[in-house]
């Protein structure tokens, strides 16, 4: 088994580096030099090409791609002229938040989404799984923020229970942690969005779990329905999940940035949409490298989770 | 005149000692009667009224076509003069939705954002798939280091979070309903890509592949007649989908700050202030334009879900 | 002394959304201690339902509508589930077909064993394990100690049966219901799993319920034979009067029907015509009335009642009953044994030549490169050859290889070494229009009927499909070939307009066989012909083969892991054991002189519908699993489960040897005398 883990690191660091690649291609094209950041806009054009040379900037594109590369190795995303400070070290003040939020909301789908969706297979096509479908498309069909302008609407513009936006005071992931009703919203916007999908899947695979015929061979052992879902089903019903969460991470990240934006929370999310607004590109495409490694180790770590939960593929 | 191969029985004593008796009430031919259950579309077409949702989803979707292209040849507003004096007006006389902040109708605005949404959902669905179903087909036909190179390739963008690279080009190009459409397509073909792959690896192994291999067929001839008509389930179904998601990721560019070349606008853009707008009490601005995008694109995914399941029907049927 | 499983007029339906399946109707069955009943029927007949109505497991929609079981005197219909689940596993007790389904992939196979012991026993988990280990050792599972940490997928198919067994066996049960409980394996490893049945009852003497549809299966197992039709039971007897005297003219048919190894090849099989109603839409009559050469208006009007009562030993449902097995059975052409005869002057030229073809697939694993690890040895080595008109049969269990050869001579795979020709020319070896003109005599039935024909097209167009592809004849020319063939295929004209998915298995069969012959090929290879049908379909479509290689004079290669259907329609006989042919020869040679201990151990251990024979059989010594063709064994491949294995057999591979004309076989120490002791020549 160890030899699989080293092969699938191995896909994991060329794929790393083929997305830090794409990423500096697109940094390379959409903005080739911070130079007028820095000077100025109405710099002269001999001065812009001094600070370029000096700085490293008419360097051919592959010794550029180099230096980015051996940068990101050393976990160095870059310095952000516009906010006059090291991405990582943006990076670093923001992530406790974000990672807060994206988890807490992570967790809760789940402890949603799971007895969600085996209870719609055990109780197929009664009215219950109907309503719980009806409500799972349409959570699914609607843009997120828009779930959480409707939430704020009601629940905190309209009945006050909780605030429209997280308050500045909330600065530290321990802040967000002991102030669980500035984050309820947002966490419950997330959630809500992820149940949609997560409980459709595990829907899903517990109907096609249920038609096997070792379903059939439980119950002809004379375990009572709820050992047969508990003892049998819930454990085969849920190793696809393990995938399906690997590959939702690009999702959660994109849903961390836009309820960050709507509820003000400051996180990555934040900073990256204050980047877009100025046009920060080295924050911009930190921020997607970033991603991208978050979505490969994820990956990693959800094909491990299935080699060690799932007999078969282990050995 | 007796078929060589249909036993003579003879010398079996009927109940009463007589000699048997062998006379054919129904004549079945020799492989029994062929019962019509349906033929391939029409059992597929059956299945997808059967699911209710279907039909619905299907009936909204007409009906905003018809609602957004047929809406402002019916109902004239201004829609590019600025009038300072009716702006942000709740819904009443002359204006059932109310008006927005540059004093447009926003009855008509919701329209003419409506074509604009579709037009570049399916804009961009088509490059997407187009570009997916070619990638994909190709990497299943050729195998080998193709496949793999290709397949690479996909894995590396299809990790790259979608919306966040989206985001960044749109910093450049978010002015035109080219442009939108662009971006949005140009990293959705990834997801069809691997379902065309899939479907085409799965198909070639197949024995109908087999024989008319087997028959002297040539590579072509299997690709034409044989391999893309039965992927093309998986694509329709990818189509609808694409749409749906399409239509999304405009809300959340405008919402995020970009959007078409004012005065045009997309239902996306018109959701750009929406939290302003909340905030302010000016409801008629948001939640009417949400409710269409939310009900378009829900149709989409309930067309699309019921088509996988008919598709899929016919295949599994007997 | 009362029964120990008393079913009296068991009648199950199930409510789909549109329509009543009437599953099970009227059904009378009693079973006392240390007696096993069987129950035949094919599928669609009820047979299944029944037993899952006996647990109470019917499927959604499913109900017991009327009837009583009673277990030792206990009603189960109208229990309360919560006492019928302390019945189920513990007082009745099943085991499924498909034991690789059945268990449940993430336990290990102890906890599964024991799980039945810790419900119904209140049992600890020590207690449980060792109850679990001890009924390992009952079954007969090799190293059951360090089984009970291994997972149902690292068990091959009979491993995991007697599994199943045990699992079933647990809490000693009073009734032990077997659906189909070896129609997965192979034919070895089902000899051994229904001895251990037998065994197990005599010894712990409970009343054992066998299901199947084969015939031969219940022939030596049973004392009692109950055969099911469309729900209903049509007759019960005891086994032996059943086979020697049946009276209703379904179990005629279907003992007919079936071919077997001493039928004589020139006679036709009794068919029925036909295919079994619908269930949801049942004729008022008899519902056998639609394919029986017996039927009268009565019999479609009105349903005959099961003779006799309940102490008659023999019932039947029948108005024009029969009065035992089909006395003479139609003669095929003479014309057919005479081009037999003529070949075996030794006429050199060979129409289809094998030689010494191997052909391995890699086994790769790794993400990023694929590496090879092992090879599957699909074939190793194998030289036969056909000659024109007469039919070569391939026959050998699972991962010998026939299939993967059968594809190697009509050019789906490519061998890695050895050659293949054509009247001599090596077909594959050409390209372009030369190979597609050469492929029109080389055609394939294959084995799914569900799989080989293009859901999208119309019958129509896979018939024509071959002639379109070789530019043969015009528009018109081309329909009327089809129009012909299907007739000949026994397929009504309607036929052509429909798609795949409106035929049942049998019917499309004979569209793939119909699609083979359009081009009018030298030789056609068919890929289990019949496996995937059901009985009464089999002898249809085996018959209508017989008559096409008459009337089309070509060459064919059939290939099947069942010796019976193998015999019935081949001159010739190649059996194949993982990779390597290890006997050759015609029918006679097979089946009476047999040279090699694996074909001896095949014709002894396929279940013969004949209870006398089967209860006359000996034990043959095969013992063991299959190995993997990943790892064959060294010199011998067979020589892991043949009781006359040699140290010799581990170091030298035994080549072909001469035992008769015509006929070889690779033993080092052969049942047979072989001649001059020379090495064979092809």
């Amino acid at each position: 088994m160890t030899g699989y883990i080293i092969r699938r690191l191995l896909v994991a660091v060329i794929v790393t580096i083929g997305i830090a690649v794409i990423s500096f291609l697109m940094l390379h094209y959409l903005s080739p030099s911070p130079v007028y950041t820095v000077l100025g806009a109405k710099t002269t054009a001999a001065a812009a090409a001094a600070w370029n040379r000096s700085h490293g900037y008419d360097r051919p594109e592959i010794a550029q791609l180099l230096t980015y590369l051996g940068q990101l190795v050393r976990l160095h995303f870059g310095y952000s002229y516009k906010l006059d400070q090291s991405v990582s070290a943006l990076f670093k003040e923001n992530a406790g938040r974000s990672a807060y939020l994206t988890l807490a909301a992570l967790l809760l789908s789940l402890l949603v989404a799971i007895p969600l969706g085996i209870a719609q297979a055990v109780k197929r096509n009664s009215l219950g799984d109907y309503t719980a479908t009806a409500i799972n498309f349409t959570l699914y069909s609607m843009p997120s923020f828009f779930l959480g302008l409707i939430l704020i609407q009601f629940l905190a513009l309209d009945l006050g229970i909780f605030p429209p936006t997280v308050s500045d005071a909330v600065t530290t992931t321990w802040q967000a942690f002991t102030h669980p009703l500035q984050l309820t919203l947002p966490i419950v916007t997330l959630a809500a969005i992820n149940v949609a999908s997560f409980s459709r899947y595990m829907r899903s695979s517990a109907l096609d779990n249920l038609a096997q015929d070792y379903i059939r061979l439980a119950r002809a052992k004379g375990l009572s329905e709820r050992s047969v879902l508990f003892r049998h089903l819930l454990r085969n019903a849920c190793l696809p999940m393990i995938t399906l969460i690997g590959l939702s991470i690009p999702t959660l990240l994109a849903g961390n940035l836009l309820i960050e934006v709507l509820f003000n929370y400051p996180g990555l999310g934040l900073l990256f949409y204050n980047a877009l607004g100025t046009q920060d590109y080295n924050i911009l495409l930190a921020y997607t490298v970033l991603g991208g490694i978050l979505t490969v180790v994820g990956n990693l770590i959800a094909d491990v989770a299935i080699t060690v939960a799932d007999p078969r593929v282990r050995l | 005149m007796t078929d060589p191969l249909r036993p003579v029985i003879e010398g079996m004593a009927g109940p009463d000692g007589g000699p048997g008796v062998q006379i054919p009430i129904q004549e079945t031919p020799d492989g029994g009667d062929v019962y019509v259950v349906s033929s391939g579309w029409r059992l597929a077409l059956r299945e997808f009224m059967d699911n209710r949702l279907a039909v619905v989803g299907l009936a909204v979707l007409v009906f905003f076509v018809v609602f957004c292209f047929l809406g402002p040849v019916v109902y004239h507003t201004n829609q590019s003069l600025f009038n300072p004096l009716t702006t942000d007006l709740p819904p009443g006389s002359g204006h059932p939705l109310g008006t927005d902040e540059h004093g447009f109708d926003e009855l008509g605005r919701i329209m003419a954002g409506g074509q604009t949404a579709l037009v570049i959902g399916f804009f961009a669905s088509f490059i997407a798939t187009v570009i997916g179903t070619l990638w994909g087909a190709i990497a299943g036909l050729a195998g080998g280091i193709v496949d793999g190179i290709l397949m690479r390739i996909v894995d590396i963008l299809l990790s790259i979070p979608y919306l966040l690279i989206v985001l960044v080009l749109a910093t450049k190009y978010s002015a035109t309903v080219f442009d939108e459409s662009m971006i949005i397509g140009l990293f959705a073909w990834l997801v069809p890509a691997r379902l065309v792959r899939g479907e085409v690896l799965t198909l070639r192994e197949r024995d109908f592949v087999n024989a008319a291999r087997v028959m002297g067929s040539s590579r072509t001839r299997l690709v034409l007649r044989h391999l893309i008509p039965n992927a093309l389930s998986v694509v329709i179904v990818n189509v609808t989908f694409q749409i749906a998601d399409a239509i999304l990721i405009l809300a959340y560019l405008g919402f995020l700050g970009f959007g078409l070349q004012y005065p045009a606008a997309s239902w996306g853009d018109m959701l750009g202030n929406a939290q302003q707008y909340v905030s302010s009490g000016y409801w008629w601005l948001v939640y009417p334009v949400g409710a269409c995008l939310v009900a378009v694109v829900l149709a989409c995914n309930l067309v699309g879900d019921a088509l996988r399941d008919a598709l899929d029907v016919r295949l599994r049927r007997r | 002394m009362s029964a120990a499983l008393e079913v009296t007029n068991l009648t199950t339906e199930i409510q789909l959304s549109r329509s009543v399946v009437h599953a099970v109707g009227n059904v009378d069955i009693k079973i006392d201690a240390h007696q096993t009943v069987g129950l035949v029927g094919e599928s669609g007949s009820g047979k299944s339902m029944f037993g899952l109505s006996v647990l109470g497991l019917l499927p959604n929609g499913g109900h017991i509508v009327d009837g009583s079981i009673k277990v030792d005197d206990r009603e189960l219909v109208g229990l309360p589930d919560s006492q019928m689940r302390n019945i189920r596993g513990n007082t009745v007790a099943m085991i499924f077909q498909d034991s690789q389904s059945s268990l449940n992939p993430t336990k290990t196979i102890g906890e599964q064993v024991a799980e039945p012991v810790r419900l119904h026993r209140g049992a600890s988990k020590k207690e449980a394990t060792d109850r679990a280990l001890e009924v390992l050792e009952l079954v007969g599972l090799p190293q059951p100690k360090e089984r009970l940490g291994n997972y149902p997928h690292q068990l091959s198919g009979g491993l995991r049966q007697r599994v199943m067994i045990a699992i079933a066996l647990s809490c000693d049960p009073r009734v032990l219901i077997a659906d189909e409980p070896t129609t997965a394996l192979d034919v070895t490893i089902q000899a051994q799993i229904l001895a251990l049945l037998d065994d197990l009852r005599d010894r712990l003497g409970m009343a054992t319920l066998l299901v199947t549809h084969d015939m031969g299966v219940v022939a030596g197992r049973t004392s009692r034979i109950n055969v099911m039709y469309a729900g209903r039971i049509v007759e019960t007897a005891p086994t032996d009067q059943l086979f020697r005297s049946m009276r209703h003219p379904y179990t005629q048919g279907l003992l007919g029907a079936i071919p077997r190894l001493e039928s004589d090849p020139g006679r036709a099989l009794v068919t029925i015509p036909g295919i079994p109603p619908d269930l949801t839409n049942l004729p008022p009559g008899c519902r056998f009335a639609a394919r029986c050469a017996f039927a009268t208006e009565k019999c479609v009007e009105q349903e005959p009642p099961l003779s006799g009562n309940d102490r008659d030993p023999h019932r039947f449902a029948c108005w024009h009953p029969v009065d035992g097995p089909v006395k003479r059975l139609q003669e095929i052409s003479a014309a057919r044994s005479a081009s037999v005869t003529k070949r075996s002057n030794g006429d050199p030229e060979h129409l289809l030549e094998i030689k010494d073809v191997f052909r391995e697939y890699p086994v790769t694993a790794g993400v990023v490169l694929q590496r090879k690890v092992a090879s599957v040895k699909a074939v190793s080595g194998v030289t036969l050859h056909v000659d024109a008109g007469e039919t070569l049969g391939l026959v050998g269990e699972s991962g010998c290889g026939k299939t993967t050869l059968g594809k190697l001579i009509v050019g789906i795979e490519k061998p890695d070494s050895g050659e293949i020709t054509l009247g001599g020319q090596e077909v594959f070896k050409l390209r372009g229009r030369t190979l597609r003109k050469a492929r029109r005599d080389l055609q394939m039935m294959f084995q799914d009927p569900y799989a080989s024909l293009d859901p999208r097209m119309r019958v129509q167009s896979s018939l024509r499909e071959p002639l379109v592809i070789q530019g043969i004849g015009s528009r018109k020319e081309q329909d009327e070939r089809v129009r012909k063939l299907l007739g000949s295929v026994g397929l009504p004209v309607n036929a052509l307009e429909r798609y795949p998915h409106e035929f049942s298995g049998g019917q499309r069969q004979r569209i793939a066989l119909a699609r083979a012959l359009v081009l009018e090929p030298k030789v056609i290879v068919a890929d289990e012909p019949v496996s995937a049908l059901d009985v009464s379909i089999r002898s249809q479509v085996l018959n209508l083969m017989k008559r096409l290689q008459i009337e089309h004079n070509m060459a064919s290669v059939v290939i099947s892991h069942d010796l019976a259907v193998v015999k019935y329609l081949s001159d010739r006989i190649g059996v194949m054991y993982l990779g390597r042919l290890v006997e050759l020869g015609s029918g006679d040679d097979i089946y009476r002189r047999a040279a090699h201990p694996y074909t001896d151990a095949l014709i002894k251990t396929i279940p013969v519908p004949d209870p006398e024979a089967e209860r006359n059989k000996e034990d043959v010594g095969i013992r063991g699993e299959l190995p993997s063709p990943i790892y064959p064994p060294s010199g011998c491949r067979f020589r892991t489960r043949c009781p006359r294995a040699q140290q010799k057999c581990a170091d030298e591979v035994p080549e072909l040897r001469l035992f008769g004309p015509g006929h070889q076989a690779a033993c080092h120490f052969p049942l047979q005398t072989p001649m001059d002791g020379r090495a064979a020549g092809s």
